[in-house]
């Protein structure tokens, strides 16, 4: 099961995942980064307290989209993500690719510092 | 063997019959001619009782068995042969009348005594068949739709005329009016009870009926002319051949049983239509039920549906539209009505309460119909079905008569009933498509499984400084990961662990690419470095932009007893210890292949270096082990995983990967089925 909410304010745009990503529902993440790219977001956070698990379905659902966040110039952040979770990033390496912060605070302190 | 010759009762009986009528004839001349001239011819009259009975018993035989043979036998057919025998022998009546008081008025030719015998004893004959085929006729119409108890009936009635035929033989003198009388009444009470099958007249058409009733009456005036006119006919007292129980009753239950018909035939007509269109709406009905064939499409059915609708209540114009997937609406069938003026009456019916809302949407409605008055026009009542198919409305059916409140419930209750049946039909008939595609759909995924299968080595290449043990188990058909090994000379070996993001099909594919790639890079001899590398930017040409691949590469070389390794982005290899007692997980930093499709993906690579000692072990495995989930949603983890190892690693390679297989899946419960594939591979050193 996975609750996709975006929410949007002058700073940025904010995706809460709750639940599950997995093979089933990957596209609904992809439809969610791909709407608040359209939006003309510079800023795109993730908030990861409440995401269980993500496979590698869900994953690859991130890694395609850095090559347009590079492109067009948007900060990415995944914040709030638990230890194992995290780890899963980890161990793809993707936490190399994406920056991971613990909490909003710190990634708003991100996105001011760009 | 003796052979039978084929008997043709046909013929026989018409022979036996032609033979036994001039036997009787020749009797009663010679009667005749005692009588005219006072002689003592010595024959007793019973002869020709006994002749008389012959000649019926024959004539019975003939026709039950030529009526039987005939294949028409529809009711209007045998209503005709019945009134044709009795046009003719009525024909004959005339003729004789004719000739007798016309033509040899006032010659003596008139008077003579045989002449008038032969021309009775032609009646006779003419009336006798037309009486017994007539019968026999009126036995199919009794007999239609038989219950035991009717045939019952009917046997006993054959059996009371055969009685009927000695009847004669019995009695003489003066009881035999008497006993005539008595037997009359009973077969004519007979005949009544008899006279009430019926159930062939409802089946005729009106213009069967109206013919039928002409038959009948044919039959009727001529049974009752020929019962009068016999009796006159009589040359001499002494010969009366109509004067006996068995012809009276065949005379009786003729006449009873044509006239119930003819009366029933009448009082029916009014009432025939209905019955025809009951008739043709379970005609319809059986129709739209039978499914339909493979090769065959739902418009048939519609077809169907459509003229079935509109005979069922007399509908004056009539169409059907179709919802295609885009909002758009398709007209499959019209009848009676013109594209304008369809569509300005469906324009009007959309500013209609209520049709306007029943036809807005696409969406079902829990209406199922629709119905009320119409001021377009000609049309002054209308009613509109929706179709509804898999819990889907596919469209709209509308009825239009000409005639205010046009529809009666009877008539909504069968059309519902048709939509209903088509409805089902065409569900049956998509839900078969699917299924035979979904059948060929496993069956490719078989082949594909198979193909898979194949993909994965059957033997690990090893030497004898280690053991070495595989497994893999995929969730669906068909899985992403993938192992394999590979021997340079006796003391090196390339060993590479892997998995692709997703899951079944598509990872499928992808394991397929990076098992080519293995093969081809294994080839030049890399560092795992640089096997690495080079698999990512060959990768990076194939995967699609949301795939990727994890995997791990290793160089063993048991001369040196070494292990060089590299990750990229897999799970990290487990390591037993043997010296330290426990295992421990390698970590060195990576990167999934085709997450960084450029030059710069090296920058990311760590090579690991590892010099073993005998009974270290090396876990390889895929994270469907780490994330399998138990019962309540805990994940077996890293944890079990170092513990599970360090339990078993005084065990065989072969044990140690049982073992692990085990306890991931006691963990996971017996019934689940695990939903990502799993894989491992152990390597155990030995001294």
């Amino acid at each position: 099961m996975l609750e996709i909410t975006q929410t949007k304010d002058e700073a940025c745009t904010i995706i809460t995942l709750k639940g599950e990503v997995d093979a089933s529902n990957s596209v609904e993440l992809d439809a969610a980064i791909q709407e608040a790219v359209k939006s003309g977001s510079k800023n795109i956070l993730v908030e990861g307290n409440a995401l269980e698990y993500i496979s590698s379905a869900g994953l690859g659902v991130f890694m395609s989209y850095l090559e347009d966040f590079q492109e067009s110039n948007i900060s990415f952040i995944i914040f709030g993500l638990s230890e194992k979770v995290g780890n899963v990033f980890h161990i793809l390496g993707l936490d190399q690719l994406i920056t991971l912060v613990g909490n909003k605070e710190e990634a708003l302190a991100r996105i001011y510092e760009a | 063997m003796f052979k039978f010759p084929n008997i043709h009762i046909g013929k026989i009986t018409i022979i036996l019959a032609i033979f036994s009528w001039i036997c009787l004839l020749l009797v009663d001349s010679l009667r005749i001619f005692g009588e005219v001239n006072q002689l003592d011819v010595g024959i007793s009259p019973q002869l020709t009782n006994i002749l008389e009975i012959i000649f019926f018993i024959i004539v019975y035989v003939f026709f039950n068995d030529n009526i039987n043979k005939k294949q028409n036998n529809r009711f209007l057919n045998l209503i005709w042969r019945a009134a044709s025998t009795g046009l003719v022998a009525s024909a004959f009546f005339v003729a004789s009348y004719l000739f007798r008081e016309v033509l040899m008025a006032d010659t003596k030719l008139a008077e003579d005594e045989q002449l008038k015998n032969l021309s009775y004893h032609i009646s006779f004959a003419l009336t006798s068949i037309f009486l017994i085929s007539t019968s026999l006729l009126w036995k199919n119409l009794i007999l239609y739709q038989r219950t035991k108890n009717v045939v019952q009936q009917w046997q006993a009635f054959e059996i009371i005329l055969l009685m009927s035929m000695f009847f004669v033989l019995f009695i003489e003198g003066g009881e035999t009016r008497f006993g005539l009388v008595a037997g009359i009444l009973f077969i004519v009470i007979y005949s009544i009870i008899l006279s009430v099958n019926l159930k062939w007249i409802p089946y005729l058409t009106i213009r069967e009926k109206w013919k039928s009733l002409l038959f009948l009456f044919i039959i009727i005036f001529s049974a009752v002319g020929l019962f009068f006119q016999l009796a006159d006919l009589q040359p001499t007292q002494d010969i009366n051949l109509v004067s006996n129980l068995f012809l009276m009753g065949l005379f009786a239950f003729v006449i009873i049983y044509s006239l119930s018909s003819f009366l029933v035939t009448l009082f029916n007509l009014p009432t025939s239509s209905v019955f025809e269109q009951k008739l043709v709406e379970a005609i319809s009905f059986q129709k739209l039920s039978q499914s339909i064939k493979p090769g065959e499409d739902e418009e048939r059915v519609l077809d169907i549906l459509m003229d079935s609708c509109m005979s069922a209540a007399y509908v004056d114009a009539a169409w059907m539209e179709l919802h295609l997937p885009d909002d758009e609406i398709k007209v499959a069938h019209q009848r009676f009505i013109s594209d304008e003026e369809r569509g300005n009456l469906r324009k009007t019916l959309l500013n209609t309460d209520p049709f306007g809302d029943f036809l807005n949407t696409n969406s079902p409605s829990n209406i199922e119909y629709i119905y009320g008055k119409l001021n377009y026009e000609a049309f002054a009542s209308i009613v509109i079905f929706q179709l509804k198919v898999h819990k889907k409305r596919i469209g709209n059916i509308f009825l239009i008569k000409e005639v205010k409140e046009g529809f009666n419930k009877e008539m909504i209750d069968i059309i519902s009933t048709f939509v209903g049946q088509a409805c089902i039909s065409v569900e049956n008939y998509r839900l078969l498509n699917e299924a035979l595609r979904n059948e060929r759909y496993k069956e490719e995924l078989e082949i594909a499984k198979k193909v898979q299968q194949s993909l994965l080595p059957s033997h690990l290449h090893h030497n004898d400084c280690f053991e070495i043990h595989g497994f893999s188990a995929a969730a669906d058909e068909v899985g992403g990961d993938y192992y394999e090994t590979y021997a340079y000379n006796n003391h090196q070996f390339a060993m590479i662990i892997g998995d692709v993001s997703g899951k079944g099909t598509s990872a499928a594919f992808n394991m397929s690419q990076m098992k080519g790639v293995f093969h081809s890079l294994v080839q030049i001899n890399l560092s795992p470095k640089e096997f690495l590398v080079k698999a990512n930017k060959a990768l990076s040409n194939c995967l699609e932009k949301k795939s990727f691949i994890t995997t791990t590469y290793y160089i063993l070389d048991t001369k040196a007893k070494t292990i060089q390794f590299a990750r990229a982005g897999h799970c990290p290899t487990l390591y037993f210890n043997q010296k330290k007692g426990g295992a421990e997980f390698l970590k060195i930093t990576g990167m999934g292949l085709g997450m960084v499709r450029n030059d710069q993906y090296e920058e990311f690579l760590e090579e690991g270096y590892i010099r073993y000692e005998p009974g270290d072990i090396l876990l390889m495995y895929t994270d469907g082990i780490i994330e399998a989930k138990n019962e309540i949603g805990e994940e077996f983890g890293y944890e079990r995983l170092k513990s599970t190892l360090d339990g078993c690693s005084r065990n065989s390679a072969e044990n140690i990967k049982e073992e692990i297989i085990d306890t991931v899946y006691s963990f996971v419960g017996k019934d689940t089925l695990p939903d990502d594939d799993y894989s491992l591979m152990v390597v155990k050193f030995k001294g």
